[in-house]
């Protein structure tokens, strides 16, 4: 209801300011309002004030901050008021307001005219005051009940003028702050108190209602209680309060709301919330101040978290409560709050500091020192708190700053200084984030200083250094305490029930979980004291963690360690760990190997790894050589649990072993050679599938191949050769080991490494060249320039495309016509003594693995000197492998040969059979080994009938003056010729031919070959024939029981006759 | 009387209190009629009033009562106290319910009490005022100097524009107003800001004291003459914390407006002339006194300045004066102006107090304060002396001042013929615009 007011002239000029009169009039009329203040907007108000009634509300509602303009009028107001009562009518007044009935009229007031005759009291006595404000929460109360009821019943019913206090309240509040404004000091904390404690008192009160919104919502609340005139009217005045207050008491304005605060908690936090997004800065730094105040005043005497005093809770309770509210908001600002504070704390008292004169605690020594345990009480009690402070107060200790907090910290009595360091480690231990930062600082310095290392940071204070020294200690203690008890208390539950239930949470260590990777990194940099801690720390972590951090940790350390020492770590860790759980060791090899498998590793790390597991396999060897030797356990005690390890580990790594072995043909050269360090060291399963077998197998043989490239590549000095030479003899230890392991894998690898040594993509290396399917070498693609696939292609390849063999046709295909012979592309040999080399290695490998294979059951260690036997099976695989491969049209052929002339039917396979050897200069010394297994040879009857029928009619035709003119044909013949009789094929005599090829002519080479021939065909090549001797532990050929030798040896001694003058020195050996 | 207390308990805590207010009127009729000497109450009906009126917590339960039941209470009293037409039994129901007890009682009483007298300044009760200056008069200064305080700020700073109504005391209870007076000047001594008196009351006392400077004698001259003041009570007259007042004034204003340096600067010629005006009328009221004094045969026995309180003011401004030095190092005119009116004021107030009886210093008193105030006390007889030269012009009120026309009491000026007994200080006219000889670091 807004009042009616006549148009009224006001004196503009002479007697006195304009406004004055004004509200004398209406204090008279009880039954108008008066407007308590005059209109203060524009000119157009001096002269008539008939809008008066229309500006008040502005008025009043921006009465807060209102600037001087009202300031000028006020004076002469507040001497016109009271005059107008006379004491007789004061006396009247207050009967009035006492009994709430016209003293006059006797009739009773109604609550606006019973408010407004408590304002006037209000104005003109002052010992009324206390009473005409406790009126006057009945009054606001009675408004926030209507406006809550109207709200109840959606405004429907009229929310009628006489309920409407509105009026009353603006002008209640236009009283009040008119007064805080003219004298601050006075009314500030008068008004203030009762204000909030009003405040406080509606918002319990109404807290029940149903429009009013459940306390949480604290947005919803302020907007309900900002919408009504009377709460809103406190707020405001609380405000103004506060901003004058501000200025020099501001602490007891805050405590007031501080003590309210508690009093009335869920429901009262709005005000809290308002007044503090009102004046962030100073509300939070009051708050904090006295909270600080109260601490410090409290404190002392007990500090410990959990022991407090009935009367401390409240106050740092409420400051946790309220900081956590403008936390929503305004956490920056909270933030920064509490680090000032931190800093002030810890600045030397300067006199002059300018922002000592607004609050007044850091001019206080002994506050100053209870800032850091009061900021760590804050914190251990509201987790917001500490986590919008820890992850910067770590970035603010800097040496200086740490040498402040010494000395800060150097005068507080030993309990205390014990209790703060329990805070400390508790809420490091409780930090959900940051913890690797803080780990890291409380290392670094911790750290101590040194010559040598230089950290980050130049080198703390010795004090501040064993400060940390300590807290770090404590800390992990107290991470010890936590997690073993955490544990115990799930393994000793009674009924099993508590390892149901969720264990404790230490957020510390559950972010550090993520961080194992570069824990580990610091760990094994081996720094001084700080690998201790860490490694501590890291033990700790995996018995929290559970069994995948325990994993992960051990995956690293192993995928991580760079030499011994560090690797010395990974076991001290699974030695502490072994107690608590099993089967550490696989879990950690199976991690590794899915790491392997996702590809997350980088190349150094995978190395690292496989190399790590070598060494560990390798320590294993080495151990049981030294305690086998030493036979004294004096050192076995110490690496037991090193040994135990090594050997879980080879046990582990042999599970996985397939998946290892791909990782021999990995591109990095120095991944492979780490592969194929471990799997050369690791034990074989004891069982395996066969598709793992022949995987490893394959792998194996490819890798083989690849080092001897390697090897040939990196040259014959420096660095890469020395390992490239090593990476060969890993290879060939492999190779051989896994020979032995199974007859599968033995003939596995031997097939596939002859079939390799053939592969066009190796012959290079074993000085082979590539031939094409008819076993002529193809020219290099620079020589034969490209005719494009064309029909004249194909008829290049004529004798390819269409197959003759087996029937008597034979076309040769010899070049285009006008263009002479085909061009035959010269062997180029880089190398030759690499080739030799290369051979010698392929040679060892396989009478390596065929000498050791498992089948030929004891070997017999008698003779170290002589090499042990070619077993038989393995030579036979050999030598079906090379008839495979050089002439497959006859694998499984007969074994027996036809009488010379039908030789001519297989001219075009011999042919091919003879290019094959021309290729491929390893197949002799492979023939070699074949034949050393007897009675495998037979096995390669074909071939050898193939290349002997090529040599018969190469020197058939042959019209050179010496059989030497042909080198390779000469040498072919011989080495054929030995071959056989190294294989037992030919008795003594015959095979001792060769010797003499080399002095004869080509015809003469044909006659003996031809006897040759003539007696394996007369004596065919049947393994049957070949009897063990258990004495030599091989097979042999009885020739006795063949026919007589004497018919085939005519036509060597009719040559010897015939040559008798250059023959003379071997006539001995073709004697019968 | 004691017999009620079960009566009273079950009752709300106004209702008891209105009860007990109305038995203790019965009772102190009764006491008074029956003419028992002393009228004393006895200690049970203290008790009671401290259990049902000031509600000292005895036990915890005890409710206390609001801040309306308290309002209605005095107003009770206020009528009640208004109602009661004899002054004895007012008086004893007063001193009953008011005076001090040194228990913990105390607070409330006080707090009661410095409403109710607020209460009773704003309706006009005169009889209330009235007991509350005899209680003013016989009550420890601490406690006056409270109730006095609680009545500044009540009307001087918290409602703006009550300031008329306190200065009606005046007219109400000169009484009252009169130790009011003396109270206030008691609590400001002008040592600190806070001490300072707002301008408002300074302008009510400066208007009460020039409308009727016998105001100011009201208590001395009513009050029975011989020594039964109590121990540290207030003083018999303001005199001596006016006269503080005036002589500190110049420099504690100065010191104000220093600090406050862009304050608004008209404030400090209106506190100036105003007590320009005080000094001025306390002068007058120096001069009634030996005619009074006289009346009553008391004149050179009863000191109304008390020796010591001047010996301390002295004190007090040679300290105030070295500070003065110290923090202006650059003396301007202002602070010599400033320090010389005080020295001024302090020998006028001195020589006129000492003329009219008002303090009692024989001529060889020895002043063991320092040269100052020997000086100050030689200052004027030389002066004095050269009474043919014009006065000198410190202020335009000065030319106003009485001295030169002060009746030469011959034997009553004992330091008229001073012989300047210390004779390294050659007496040489006090001269304005030069120099302070003896004052160090000039």
């Amino acid at each position: 209801m807004l009042p009616v007011l006549t148009a009224k002239e006001v004196p503009t000029s002479g007697c006195g300011p304009p406004y004055g009169c004004i509200c004398s009039e209406f204090h008279e009329t009880n039954t108008q309002k008066a407007p308590d203040k005059p209109p203060a907007r524009g000119p157009e108000t001096y002269g008539r004030v008939r809008c008066a009634g229309l500006v008040l509300k502005d008025s009043a509602m921006s009465v807060v901050f209102d600037g001087s303009p009202l300031k000028a009028m006020q004076s002469p107001h507040s001497h016109t008021a009271p005059a107008a009562l006379s004491a007789q009518e004061l006396s009247q007044e207050i009967k009035s307001f006492i009994s709430g009935v016209d003293a006059v009229q006797g009739r009773k007031l109604s609550v606006r005219e019973h408010a407004r005759c408590a304002v006037r009291l209000l104005r003109s006595v002052p010992a009324c005051r206390g009473a005409v404000l406790e009126h006057l929460r009945g009054v606001y109360d009675e408004h926030v009940s209507t406006f809550l009821h109207n709200l109840e019943t959606e405004g429907n019913a009229s929310s009628g003028a006489t309920s409407n206090l509105e009026d009353i309240i603006q002008e209640v509040h236009g009283v009040l702050s008119e007064f805080i404004r003219l004298n601050p000091r006075a009314w500030a904390p008068l008004v203030s108190t009762w204000a909030v404690d009003l405040l406080g008192q509606l918002s319990s009160k109404h807290a029940g209602r149903r429009v009013a919104p459940h306390s949480s919502s604290l947005n919803e609340l302020l907007q309900l209680w900002m919408s009504c005139a009377a709460t809103r009217s406190l707020m405001e005045a609380y405000s103004q309060c506060l901003a004058a207050m501000l200025a020099w008491c501001p602490d007891a304005c805050v405590d007031a709301l501080l003590d309210t605060s508690v009093k009335h908690s869920p429901h009262f936090d709005w005000v809290v919330a308002h007044i503090g997004s009102a004046f962030p800065g100073t509300i939070i730094s009051r708050v904090l101040a006295c909270g600080l105040k109260d601490f410090c005043s409290h404190g002392a005497k007990d500090q410990g978290p959990l022991v407090e005093k009935g009367s401390r809770v409240p106050k740092i309770g409420s400051v946790v409560g309220i900081l956590g509210h403008l936390a929503v908001h305004h956490s920056d600002s909270i933030r920064k709050e509490l680090l000032r504070m931190f800093q002030e704390s810890l600045a030397p008292s300067t006199p002059l500091s300018p922002s000592s004169s607004s609050t007044s605690w850091e001019a206080s020594p002994q506050l100053r020192r209870a800032a850091v345990p009061f900021l760590l009480q804050l914190a251990a009690m509201s987790p917001n708190l500490f986590g919008a402070v820890s992850s910067e107060l770590v970035e603010l200790l800097r040496p200086a700053v740490l040498l402040q907090l010494q000395a800060l910290l150097q005068g507080l009595p030993r309990e205390e200084l014990d209790n703060m360091l329990g805070l400390a480690v508790h809420l490091i231990s409780q930090s959900p984030t940051g913890g690797a930062r803080v780990l890291r600082f409380l290392a670094d310095t911790a750290t101590p200083a040194s010559v040598i290392i230089s950290g980050p940071t130049p080198s703390p204070h010795e004090g501040v250094r064993e400060g940390c020294d300590r807290l770090l200690q404590m800390l992990l203690l107290h991470l010890h305490k936590l997690v073993f008890n955490r544990s115990e208390g799930s393994d000793v539950g009674p009924f099993g029930s508590a390892s149901s239930q969720p264990q404790r949470v230490i957020p510390f260590l559950e972010e550090l979980r993520s961080h194992v990777a570069p824990l580990c990194a610091e760990t094994l940099r081996l720094e001084r004291k700080r690998h201790l801690w860490l490694h501590q720390l890291l033990c700790l972590l995996s018995v929290y963690g559970g069994p995948s951090v325990a994993t992960e940790t051990l995956c690293q350390l192993l995928t991580q360690a760079r030499n011994p020492e560090e690797l010395a770590l990974a076991w001290q860790l699974h030695a502490t760990l072994s107690s608590c759980m099993v089967g550490l060791v696989p879990a950690a090899v199976a991690h590794c190997v899915a790491q392997i498998h996702t590809h997350t590793l980088g190349r150094r790390q995978l190395r690292q790894l496989l190399l790590n597991l070598a060494a560990a396999l390798q320590s294993q060897e080495e151990e049981k050589k030294a305690a086998a030797g030493a036979a004294g356990a004096a050192g076995a005690a110490g690496a037991g649990a090193q040994s135990s390890m090594a050997a879980q580990i080879g046990s582990a790594v042999s599970v996985h072993l397939h998946d290892f072995g791909p990782l021999l043909l990995h591109g990095d050269p120095a991944v492979s050679h780490a592969a194929v360090r471990l799997l050369s060291c690791s034990p074989l399963p004891r069982t395996a599938s066969p598709a793992h077998l022949l995987l490893l197998s394959r792998a194996a043989v490819t890798h083989f191949f690849l080092t001897l490239r390697r090897r040939g590549e990196a040259g014959k000095t420096g660095r890469d050769a020395g390992q490239s030479g090593e990476a060969v003899s890993c290879s060939v230890l492999l190779l051989t080991r896994f020979a032995a392991y199974s007859a599968l894998t033995l003939k596995a690898i031997i097939q596939q490494l002859v079939e390799g040594a053939l592969h066009k993509g190796n012959a290079e290396l074993f000085g082979g060249q590539i031939a094409d399917m008819s076993g002529a070498p193809v020219a290099s693609p620079s020589v034969s320039p490209d005719l494009g696939a064309s029909l004249l292609d194909i008829n290049c390849r004529f004798g390819t495309t269409v197959n003759f063999s087996g029937s008597v046709w034979s076309v040769f295909h010899a070049g285009v016509i006008g263009k002479g012979l085909k061009a035959r592309t010269a062997a180029n040999l880089p190398d030759p003594s690499g080739v030799i080399q290369n051979i010698q290695t392929l040679l060892a490998v396989i009478v390596q693995c065929c000498s050791s294979s498992s089948l030929n059951g004891s070997q017999s260690p008698s003779d170290p000197e002589e090499p042990p036997p070619i077993n038989a099976e393995a030579a036979k695989v050999i030598a079906v492998t090379l008839v495979e491969n050089v002439c497959p049209d006859v694998a499984n052929g007969e074994l027996s040969w036809p009488p010379e002339e039908h030789a001519r039917t297989t001219v075009e396979r011999d042919i091919h059979i003879r290019r094959c050897f021309e290729a491929h200069p390893v197949l002799f010394p492979l023939l070699q080994v074949v034949a050393a297994g007897r009675p495998a040879l037979c096995y390669c009857s074909a071939v050898l009938r193939g290349l002997l029928a090529t040599l018969l009619s190469h020197w058939e035709g042959s019209r050179e003056a010496l059989s030497t003119d042909s080198p390779w044909h000469l040498q072919a013949s011989c080495l054929l010729v030995s071959c056989m009789g190294e294989g037992q094929l030919l008795p003594p005599v015959l095979a001792n031919v060769h010797e003499a090829f080399a002095h004869l002519t080509p015809f003469e080479v044909r006659l003996l070959l031809l006897a040759v021939w003539e007696y394996v065909r007369g004596n065919g090549p049947l393994p049957q024939k070949f009897v063990f001797s258990s004495d030599k532990g091989m097979f042999c050929r009885d020739f006795s029981r063949d026919g007589d030798v004497s018919r085939y040896v005519a036509p060597i001694h009719s040559v010897l006759h015939k040559n008798i003058d250059t023959l003379g020195h071997l006539c001995w050996r073709f004697q019968l | 009387m004691g017999d009620i207390r079960q009566s009273l308990l079950p009752r709300d805590v106004l209702s008891a209190a209105k009860e007990l207010l109305y038995h203790l009127d019965i009772y102190i009729c009764n006491m008074v009629q029956s003419g028992r000497q002393p009228p004393q109450v006895d200690s049970k009906t203290l008790d009671l009033i401290e259990e049902f009126i000031l509600h000292t917590p005895k036990d915890r339960n005890a409710p206390r009562m609001s801040a309306l039941q308290e309002l209605q209470l005095l107003e009770i009293m206020c009528s009640c106290f208004q109602e009661q037409s004899r002054d004895t039994v007012r008086q004893l129901m007063f001193s009953a319910l008011f005076n001090l007890q040194g228990n913990q009682a105390d607070e409330s009483r006080m707090a009661l009490l410095s409403k109710l007298v607020s209460m009773a300044v704003a309706v006009g009760r005169v009889p209330i005022l009235e007991c509350a200056a005899t209680w003013l008069q016989r009550t420890h200064r601490v406690y006056c100097v409270r109730l006095a305080q609680v009545l500044v700020d009540d009307y001087c700073s918290m409602v703006p524009g009550s300031g008329p109504t306190l200065h009606n005391i005046h007219s109400a209870s000169p009484r009252f107003c009169c130790q009011f007076i003396t109270a206030v000047t008691t609590l400001y001594d002008l040592t600190s800001d806070e001490l300072t008196p707002p301008m408002e009351l300074l302008q009510m006392i400066v208007s009460w004291i020039q409308d009727d400077p016998r105001l100011v004698l009201i208590t001395f001259l009513n009050s029975p003459l011989s020594g039964s003041q109590p121990i540290s009570s207030l003083d018999v007259t303001p005199l001596g914390g006016l006269i503080r007042w005036c002589i500190k004034a110049p420099l504690a204003y100065r010191r104000d407006k220093k600090q406050t340096n862009n304050g608004s600067s008209d404030g400090e010629p209106d506190a100036a002339r105003l007590f320009s005006a005080l000094h001025l009328s306390v002068l007058q009221v120096f001069m009634l006194l030996p005619n009074i004094l006289n009346e009553k045969g008391l004149f050179g026995r009863l000191a109304l300045l008390q020796m010591e309180s001047v010996a301390a003011l002295a004190s007090d401004l040679s300290r105030l004066l070295d500070q003065a030095d110290k923090h202006t190092h650059a003396a301007t005119s202002d602070t010599h102006a400033a320090s010389q009116l005080a020295l001024d004021r302090l020998a006028q107030a001195l020589q006129v107090a000492m003329a009219s009886g008002a303090l009692l210093c024989s001529r060889g008193t020895r002043w063991s304060l320092g040269n100052l105030l020997q000086l100050v006390l030689s200052g004027p007889v030389m002066y004095y002396n050269n009474i043919h030269t014009p006065p000198l012009t410190y202020s335009p009120h000065a030319a106003h001042s009485p001295i030169p026309t002060l009746p030469p009491h011959a034997p009553h000026t004992p330091l008229a013929a001073h012989p300047a007994p210390h004779a390294q200080y050659p007496a040489q006219p006090f001269m304005t615009g030069m120099p302070f000889p003896f004052r160090p670091g000039h």
